[in-house]
């Protein structure tokens, strides 16, 4: 996935001399590049373009009206209710992100650690904790609405026959726990996935670093903090950005778990949600109203996310 | 490259001959294609129309159903251009309007079975601009509570007539260690269900109805608030922990045995018999709560339509064919075979609670008001209601203020008739 730069400067140099030798034309290039630019286009730019079109439209139905400019961009933030759903949705998405870089990246970070180090039953515990991520959201999301609910489910039964009822809540029916609880089931189902960026960030650090830090005495501790953690650098950049799309594009886990209005009374509302709700039930202007709101998403999610892999990027140089 | 030319050759050729086949058929028989978002009753719809086909020689009738979710944007996208279907199955008031506005509908208004419908029913496929009548109704949806015989005769009470003699089957149920009611929160949709079927006495139903639409009040009128006040009486009988209760878990307690009564719609029949078919089934109307405005009832709203697509090749038998699906005839071969209450007049359910449901529906009238008159717009009037009674249920907002949220949700599109 990712190069760890700095330490293999002798082969870096082979193979840049190798590149030179077997060079292909640029007309072989460009025609590589056809099909997945073609397809590139179509599939992304186009609709992309065509959103930004649609968001300055009126439309009734599927029908196209007039040109309105920037009026449906006015109305996300003046139309009642959406005006007031619209920056809910994004205090959400922003718990959300922390909540996931928190929790989520953090056990990732974790349990690479843990199976870097060579021991029995590296690979099986890597197979497990990838798993979950294998499974539609929809249904891991549909899985843990069982095993919470309040009436049948085995989370608040279990409780409950170990004398701590008290516990026991309606996790996913009361405002102050259900994010939470999306975050949790969210970071069980991909906690994998920066566990295995993390690990082959880890096994790019060439041991020597490690050993000759052991033998000036470091712990594993500060080898940890000295070195595998700055040489992490480049996947933490990256971890990140993808965890920052992933999260403001949450639909379906959150969909599955709290529904379509982000139940109970929106405590688990979010972006995606707001996105669906206005597209497909909301009134005849549905359509230009949707665009403009994609647009926006589009545009923050685009700039933001540059914006944090340039500062990496620059991090990473100044410790070079 | 010639491999392509043999493909697009051997393509062209076989659409030609689709096209001559079809024009041989169009010659002498007429087929006349049906849309529906009803995947689960196409034998049904077949079976009703090989009676209008036996009677009707020439005609074919294709029904075409679509998965229910994709079925809007299907057809907006097949009502504009070629290949599209003759007649379509419609969805009711606010949602049809896009439709209706787009001009991709022909008015039904000379069709002679339209007389056996009320006005009331007609509202569902009537144009808010222009007041043409677009489609034929079909079915409609009335509330009710259903509750479970078997654990009325346990608990050693009957169907209630007072206010009084419902809390006290409530409070029975609760002291024998049911829940008294199945109903749910965490599926908002399900709350202005049970606020009309509860509560609509308390504001006065049609009465209220009229008086709101003409601007004469509106949603934070005390009557209202107070029908609002109504649920929140009612929570102490609810699930614990309510706004954790989703739709299907409500209706498992209600067919487990778990809770003697569930406040909802006739469309859940279908179900109850599925589940449970063992179980006996009754259905009542809640009596008006303290203070009511009027006395019970069972509000209803048009579940949908057929109407022609404008852009149709055979015109005329296409608006013979819905002319036909509102007669008599039609509407008993509807509610036999689909099981659902037909809205034409002289047609009546062989299944006794859907019969029930229909003699009370017409005995004691009502819209289920923010469905029938309140989703012409955004937001959508069940949509706040049911945000808002979930907040109230968790402690957030009062009565009053899910009244105010309503009212103000309201007024971004809602214009009152003497407005101006």
């Amino acid at each position: 996935m990712t190069a760890i730069t700095g330490q293999k400067d002798e082969k870096r140099g082979q193979t840049a001399r190798r590149r030179n030798t077997l060079m292909p034309s640029r007309l072989t290039i460009a025609l590589f590049l056809l099909p997945a630019f073609l397809l590139y286009t179509i599939f992304m730019i186009y609709p992309l373009v065509q959103a930004l079109i649609f968001s300055t439209f009126e439309f009734n139905g599927l029908v196209r009206g007039a040109f309105v400019g920037l009026q449906n961009f006015e109305q996300l933030f003046t139309r009642y209710p959406i005006s007031e759903q619209l920056p809910r949705a994004f205090v959400h998405n922003v718990y959300f992100f922390i909540g996931t870089m928190l929790i989520q990246n953090t056990l990732g970070l974790l349990f690479a650690v843990l199976l870097h180090r060579p021991r029995f039953g590296k690979r099986f515990f890597r197979v497990v904790f990838t798993l979950p991520y294998l499974i539609s959201p929809l249904v891991v999301g549909y899985l843990w609405s069982l095993m919470l609910n309040p009436l049948f489910g085995p989370v608040n039964a279990t409780l409950r026959n170990l004398g701590l009822g008290s516990l026991a809540r309606p996790w996913l029916g009361d405002p102050a726990t259900a994010l939470p609880v999306v975050i949790l089931v969210n970071a069980w189902m991909w906690v994998g996935f920066p566990m295995l960026l993390f690990g082959a960030g880890l096994a790019g650090i060439e041991d020597d670093l490690r050993e000759a830090a052991r033998i000036d005495g470091a712990s594993n501790w500060q080898i940890f903090r000295w070195i595998e953690f700055p040489l992490l650098t480049p996947v933490i950049g990256i971890v990140t950005v993808l965890t920052f799309i992933g999260n403001f594009n949450a639909f379906g886990i959150v969909w599955a778990l709290g529904g379509v209005d982000g139940t109970p009374a929106g405590a688990t509302d979010v972006l995606g949600l707001v996105f669906f709700r206005t597209a497909f039930r909301g009134g005849a202007d549905a359509f230009g109203l949707a665009s403009a709101l994609a647009v926006l998403m589009f545009l923050f999610i685009f700039t933001v996310s540059v914006l944090v892999q340039t500062w990496f990027r620059r991090l990473e140089s100044r410790m070079q | 490259m010639q491999k392509k030319t043999r493909f697009t050759a051997v393509a062209l050729l076989a659409i030609m001959l689709l096209v001559i086949m079809g024009s041989v058929v169009a010659q002498g028989d007429v087929t006349i294609t049906v849309w529906s978002w009803r995947t689960e009753d196409e034998d049904a719809y077949n079976e009703i129309f090989a009676v209008y086909e036996a009677a009707n020689p020439g005609v074919n009738v294709e029904f075409v159903p679509f998965v229910n979710t994709d079925y809007n944007n299907i057809l907006a996208t097949g009502l504009t251009g070629e290949g599209g279907p003759d007649v379509v199955q419609l969805r009711a008031y606010g949602s049809l309007q896009p439709l209706i506005e787009a001009g991709q509908l022909l008015p039904l208004d000379d069709l002679s079975t339209l007389e056996n419908f009320t006005p009331a029913i007609l509202k569902g496929s009537q144009g808010i601009q222009d007041g043409h009548i677009y489609g034929v109704p079909f079915g409609v949806q009335a509330l009710g509570a259903f509750y479970n015989v078997g654990m009325f005769e346990e608990l050693g009470v009957s169907e209630p007539e007072t206010w009084e003699d419902f809390i006290a089957i409530l409070d029975a149920a609760a002291a024998a260690g049911y829940i008294p009611l199945a109903n749910p929160a965490k599926d908002s949709w399900m709350l202005p269900i049970l606020h009309d079927a509860v509560a609509a006495p308390r504001y006065g139903g049609p009465e209220f109805e009229a008086a709101v639409l003409a601007g004469e009040t509106n949603f934070n009128d005390p009557n209202y608030v107070a029908s609002i006040a109504v649920l929140q009486d009612l929570q102490p009988y609810l699930p614990p922990d309510v706004v954790g209760v989703a739709y299907n878990d409500a209706r498992t307690l209600f067919i487990t045995g778990l809770s003697p009564i569930f406040i909802g719609g006739s469309f859940e029949i279908g179900f109850w018999q599925s589940e449970a078919p063992d179980m006996e089934v009754g259905m009542f109307m809640v009596p008006p709560p303290p203070d009511s405005l009027a006395g019970s009832f069972v509000p209803s709203w048009m579940d949908g339509s057929y109407g022609v697509n404008a852009l149709t090749d055979s015109p005329e038998a296409s608006l013979a064919l819905v002319e036909w699906m509102g007669t008599q005839e039609f509407g008993q071969l509807f509610t036999d075979k689909i099981h659902q209450i037909s809205p034409a007049a002289g047609v009546v359910s062989s299944d006794p609670l859907l019969a029930e449901f229909a003699a009370g529906m017409t005995e004691n009238p009502a819209s289920y008001l923010l469905l029938v008159n309140f989703r012409y717009g955004d937001p959508s009037g069940t949509t706040v209601l049911g945000n808002e009674l979930q907040r109230m249920f968790l402690g957030e907002v009062t009565p009053e203020e899910v009244a105010a949220a309503l009212q103000t949700g309201m007024e971004q599109w809602f214009v009152p008739a003497n407005a101006e």
